[in-house]
């Protein structure tokens, strides 16, 4: 159950795990950017969930193609900025108020008006660094390792290919009905992935 | 000019300097509402100046701080217009070329503001301390010595001056800009959008320094002793909000009357609605800096512009400032679904111009009686009587041509804009 939890979530973060016979998932090239948008589409509307696109650049309309919905990032930030926030005034009013009472020009040990900059600057600073960091989570980053790069014609997906990569692990996944989907779809050079471990 | 445009008689150039061109409107982008748009404001407008006007006879120095808090407001509408077509035409910006023209033809209200300022001009007396001359004579009783070392300055024919020289740089750079994106409409001359690049550079500048200087003299002097450098900001910030509120409920008015029902979509709002809220964070940091440094410092003569709103009632105006100004609408606009759910984002850029205005009386009511905290009808008359003739003005010169830039270059990219 825990497992299967955990397995889940990585799934969401793009991290898929291998299934019998070492086979990690179905990856298919696609000549052009609309030829992609439209297949994972598609891939989507056939019922598959573990399924990643892949391309040199970011297209636009591709979150919503892949139904990933509204980033749960901005819950993240609000976490950061509220954090620092309350460290921010914890901090001055512990330092001014109990630990260093020190009478400066006549003004209170802690107000909370010279406090604000503080506060706000600790609030900014919490919440970028969340918003970087829950991003590098949500995306299961950095990632040294994935089964993709055991394709050879993978590695034009710096360059000038777009692939679409549907994992074993899907609950719809069926190898040959799978490459055949893809086929359909108009994708090309469809090769069945093996996560072969670390070993090379 | 071109043949494409023509010159409006100069006996309309209050309304609009040109002639109509809503025949030669893309039938998409043609005006099609009733003159009630224009009408009804007018009527509010009329009727609230009708009810000002019993002010001016019954208590003249009460009616000119009224009066001057509906101009105000009306003004930082305009100059809100100005920086917010300035901005976009000097970063090229693509998404906001289909609402580009509701603060194009608000630019063109600093005419009529400029007409409707003259009860201000009479009240001087009332409104500005510093109009006194026995202030300045040595001999008198009234003698102050910091306001006579500001006699340089802080002079009636040396003020009349500069405001009119602000008024005419507002009005000479909005009617390059306004006039460039009519003729635009009509006439496919590759040069305009470099032209309208040239004049929002000299307008950016330009008007930076104007507008906050008008802030100093118009605003601020107005507590004479007092001084703040950065008071010209903090107008600023209020007027680029209030554009941003001003032009979604346009939007929104518009579309619920059958017109740009497909051009103007959730995406472009909800940008706008960033920067609603960016501004209102922005106006809130500068009011706190400002707020912060005299805070500090603690000298007398910069504390009392916040003891006058500390004490007195006034105390309950500033905290309303603070809640419905910044903590409030900072909340609720800090989600995404605010911004896109627009029978909400209306509701609230209806209150942030009414807020808008509040900050503008809390800027200028407590200098009139800073003992006794009051908001009284003619504050209001004044306002809606202002606000009515001013929208009425913007809302019948809007029906006079397309609208949206429909030559445009980056229309295209503006109508298939997506943010998400």
């Amino acid at each position: 159950m825990l497992n299967q939890i955990a397995s889940e979530v990585k799934a969401t973060m793009g991290i898929y795990e291998a299934q019998e016979d070492q086979v990690y998932g179905v990856l298919a090239e696609f000549p052009h950017p609309g030829a992609l948008l439209h297949a994972a589409e598609a891939v989507r509307e056939a019922g598959y969930r573990h399924f990643d696109t892949h391309s040199p650049f970011p297209i636009h309309g591709m979150d919503k193609a892949m139904g990933l919905g509204n980033s749960i990032v901005g819950w993240i930030t609000l976490g950061g900025g509220i954090a620092g926030l309350a460290l921010a005034t914890t901090l001055q009013w512990w330092i001014g108020e109990v630990a260093y009472p020190i009478n400066i020009s006549g003004k209170p040990f802690f107000a909370i008006e010279p406090s604000i900059p503080v506060m706000f600057e600790l609030t900014v600073l919490l919440a970028g660094l969340s918003t970087v960091a829950g991003m590098f989570a949500l995306n299961g980053l950095p990632r040294p390792y994935n089964p993709l790069f055991y394709s050879t014609n993978f590695l034009r997906v710096t360059d000038d290919a777009f692939f679409l990569h549907i994992a074993a692990s899907d609950k719809m996944f069926k190898l040959s009905n799978t490459e055949k989907l893809l086929k359909d779809l108009g994708g090309k050079n469809i090769e069945t992935i093996r996560d072969k471990g670390v070993e090379d | 000019m071109s043949e494409t445009v023509k010159r409006n008689n100069p006996l309309f150039w209050l309304i609009d300097p040109l002639k109509s061109t809503a025949n030669q409107a893309d039938s998409n982008y043609r005006y099609s509402w009733s003159q009630m748009a224009w009408m009804l404001p007018m009527a509010i407008g009329v009727a609230g100046l009708v009810v000002s006007a019993v002010g001016w006879v019954t208590d003249s120095h009460s009616f000119y701080f009224s009066y001057l808090i509906g101009w105000a407001f009306c003004l930082s509408i305009a100059v809100g217009a100005y920086f917010f077509v300035i901005i976009q035409h000097l970063t090229k910006a693509r998404w906001s070329v289909v609402i580009r023209r509701i603060p194009e033809t608000l630019m063109w209200s600093f005419p009529l503001l400029a007409i409707l300022g003259i009860p201000i001009l009479l009240g001087m007396h009332d409104l500005y301390h510093w109009t006194h001359l026995e202030l300045f004579d040595p001999a008198s009783e009234q003698y102050d010595a910091v306001l006579a070392g500001k006699e340089a300055y802080l002079n009636t024919p040396f003020f009349l001056v500069r405001v009119a020289f602000y008024f005419i740089v507002w009005t000479f750079i909005s009617f390059k800009l306004y006039t460039l994106s009519i003729r635009q409409d009509n006439d496919p001359d590759p040069s305009i959008p470099k032209l309208q690049r040239k004049y929002s550079a000299i307008g950016l500048g330009l008007g930076a320094v104007v507008t906050s200087f008008a802030a100093f003299d118009i605003l601020m002097s107005l507590d004479p002793h007092w001084f703040s450098t950065i008071f010209g900001i903090y107008f600023f910030a209020g007027s680029f909000m209030t554009i941003m509120a001003v032009m979604i409920l346009v939007s929104l008015t518009l579309q619920k009357n059958g017109m740009l029902k497909k051009e103007i979509k959730v995406d472009h709002y909800q940008d706008l609605g960033k920067f609603l809220f960016g501004f209102t964070v922005f106006w809130a940091y500068i009011a706190f800096s400002q707020y912060m440094l005299i805070w500090y410092g603690n000298l007398p003569e910069e504390t009392v512009f916040f003891r006058h709103r500390m004490e007195h009632g006034w105390e309950t105006f500033s905290a309303v400032l603070l809640v419905g100004h910044f903590i409030f609408p900072f909340i609720v606009l800090l989600g995404r679904w605010s911004k896109r759910l627009l029978p909400f984002l209306g509701a609230i850029c209806v209150w942030m111009i009414a807020m808008q205005w509040f900050d503008m009386f809390w800027l200028i009511k407590p200098v009139m009686e800073s003992e006794h905290a009051s908001l009284g009808l003619y504050d209001i008359s004044a306002w809606l009587g202002l606000f009515g003739v001013f929208a009425a003005a913007f809302m019948y010169r809007f029906s006079r041509h397309a609208l949206v830039p429909q030559r445009d270059p980056r229309l295209h990219k503006s109508l298939t804009f997506t943010n998400s």
